[in-house]
């Protein structure tokens, strides 16, 4: 706009067409940018720090809490399914998911290590 | 804490949008000494910033006049009016060449921007 009134070269490099391959570290750089993909990241960030944080997952008192499942003991007669084992898991399974979506949505996504593909079940 | 830990990573400065831009590396303290010269590279800031979006200020540090320098010679900070023209404005100035010099895009925090410090 009004460029050709202009006696001096701007000293900005004309703008390349984007036709060559981005590197694998910028395509994760440009999907990050929909901020779906970006919601899924500062969740699936979330979850990481609150299952490596060890703090309680499940701190709601007792009247807030939704009623416990019957509960499953080892052969030590310990409880397995603890409020606490429980809280982990849906995390996990949500952890999981965002990765699942995140690859979907990224095939660039690079996921933890310990991310395993669901099993296709029939 | 783990709130506070996560609200501080996520506010590390280029992490989320906003809708300052900052381009890193671009100009030299020696080209912002000369009067003239800073007026071009705001006049070419403002001509190709303006094609992304609705820009509404530009800011360039220029070096003291003690030739001490301020943290942010170097930079040029683009703002728009909206996270739109930021957007676009970081995706197509990333990687140009403004006189040589290959261009860095990066989100700049609103709020140190509104505050003058240019320092990160």
């Amino acid at each position: 706009s009004g460029a050709g009134s202009r006696k001096r070269k701007s000293r900005w490099s004309e703008e390349e067409p984007r036709s060559f391959q981005l590197p694998d570290f910028m395509k994760d750089f440009t999907a990050d940018l929909d901020p779906e993909v970006q919601a899924l990241n500062i969740r699936l960030l979330e979850i990481s720090r609150l299952l490596q944080s060890g703090l309680p997952l499940d701190d709601r008192p007792e009247g807030a809490r939704s009623p416990s499942p019957e509960p499953i003991y080892d052969n030590m007669g310990i409880r397995i399914n603890t409020r606490e084992y429980r809280a982990r898991e849906y995390l996990n399974k949500e952890r999981q998911e965002i990765i699942s979506q995140l690859i979907k949505k990224n095939p660039a996504f690079r996921p933890p290590a310990d991310y395993r593909p669901p099993k296709l079940q029939k | 804490q783990q709130q506070v830990a996560l609200q501080q990573l996520m506010l590390q400065p280029g992490t989320l949008p906003t809708k300052v831009v900052c381009l890193t590396q671009v100009v030299s303290a020696d080209e912002l000494r000369d009067d003239e010269e800073y007026e071009d590279i705001l006049e070419d800031m403002r001509g190709e910033g303006g094609k992304y979006g609705n820009l509404v200020n530009v800011v360039i540090p220029r070096p003291g006049p003690n030739g001490d320098l301020n943290p942010g010679v170097g930079k040029v900070f683009l703002e728009y009016a909206d996270s739109d023209g930021s957007l676009k404005a970081k995706m197509g100035l990333n990687g140009r060449k403004f006189g040589g010099n290959q261009v860095a895009a990066v989100y700049y925090p609103e709020d140190k921007f509104a505050q003058g410090d240019y320092s990160c």
